[in-house]
């Protein structure tokens, strides 16, 4: 298989992601669309790991899945909070910092 | 031969899972096609001779990530307002924009990697002769126990990124730390409260506020005599919420 594949699978991926991101209204639903991106990107970095014979692409995915993790648990925190408040998932309507 | 059968396989499942994440209404359903999304990508690290990422996606995104996800579907019973879409006409310019992006990827990334001298190992008379670049593949570095994916890791983290590990710890425990304090509730929905548990008993420290159907309950309560910022929030999200 040519690492083109590859990429162009990632890419088409993280472009669903993307239109997840964009179409969608439920915060949770959002938070999944994110972690698409991010293992289209993860994808990508994987590939190119291998095409040039490195390990620094392993090791960057690595720490995407780290942050990733960090990102997740402290954004569902704030979901939870979220919900309890306004008792809503929708991303709309909480306008805080709209004034 | 196998890889390109088990490439295509799993791009199969990645695609069609992807699109059933963004499309599907009902919440439960799009998480669950997310872990198959996330074990395809799995699978396609095990193409890509990443075995030991392959093993970290399938232990932390499809299990612990995704049961954090599935905990908070559950634990919210938000399939009652799973039907949140945007406008049509938004839909319709976000996936145009969508595609347009994808077109612009693919035109850009793609092209000089789909040549023939781009494959990994197989062909290494067309990748030696052509110019086009060149895939070296892991076989070597990986050295002849296959060992070599685990081994390689460990020694860059603890030795050229070491840095950056240490910054992920730090990372880790301020997102513990941080969930934590977030998700510790101060006051509860009234409805969930069962009134004569509060007839009797004292609240317990730490939750002064509740019960507190209104922020009127709430300045007559003397334990929040030290109202911290918090419970100051609280009584102005309870107030917005009455309007």
């Amino acid at each position: 298989m040519a690492i083109g594949y590859y990429y162009a699978l990632s890419a088409l991926l993280f472009t669903i992601g993307l239109a997840g991101v964009l179409v969608r209204r439920n915060a949770l639903v959002l938070f999944m669309c994110v972690e698409l991106m991010l293992n289209a990107v993860n994808l990508t970095l994987v590939a190119a790991s291998r095409m040039w014979a490195g390990p620094d692409g392993h090791v960057f995915v690595f720490f995407v899945i780290v942050v990733a993790a960090s990102e997740v648990v402290v954004g569902l925190a704030i979901l939870v909070n979220l919900f309890f408040r306004r008792g809503t998932l929708d991303v709309d309507v909480p306008q805080l910092l709209r004034y | 031969m196998a890889e390109a059968v088990s490439f295509w396989v799993f791009a199969v499942l990645a695609l069609g899972s992807a699109l059933a994440v963004v499309a599907m209404r009902n919440i439960v359903h799009a998480a669950l096609m997310l872990v198959l999304n996330l074990l395809a990508i799995a699978g396609l690290y095990l193409t890509l001779q990443a075995t030991f990422i392959s093993i970290v996606q399938v232990l932390v995104y499809a299990g612990a990530i995704m049961v954090l996800f599935l905990f908070v579907v559950m634990l919210l019973g938000v399939d009652r307002d799973d039907t949140l879409t945007t406008a049509p006409r938004l839909t319709a310019v976000a996936v145009a924009g969508a595609a347009l992006l994808a077109v612009a990827l693919l035109a850009a990334f793609v092209g000089p990697y789909t040549s023939p001298a781009s494959v990994c190992g197989a062909d290494t008379e067309v990748a030696a002769s052509s110019d086009a670049v060149r895939c070296i593949g892991l076989d070597e570095v990986y050295g002849e126990d296959g060992q070599g994916g685990v081994v390689l890791l460990g020694e860059q983290l603890f030795g050229r990124y070491t840095f950056p590990f240490e910054l992920a710890a730090l990372l880790l425990t301020v997102a513990t730390i941080g969930a934590v304090i977030l998700a510790r509730r101060r006051d509860l929905d009234p409805e969930d409260l069962d009134p004569e548990d509060l007839d009797g008993s004292e609240p317990p420290p730490g939750a002064a506020g509740l019960g507190s159907t209104s922020s009127d309950a709430l300045d007559l309560d003397p334990g929040t005599a030290a109202a911290d910022t918090e419970l100051v929030l609280d009584t102005a999200a309870d107030d917005e919420r009455e309007d």
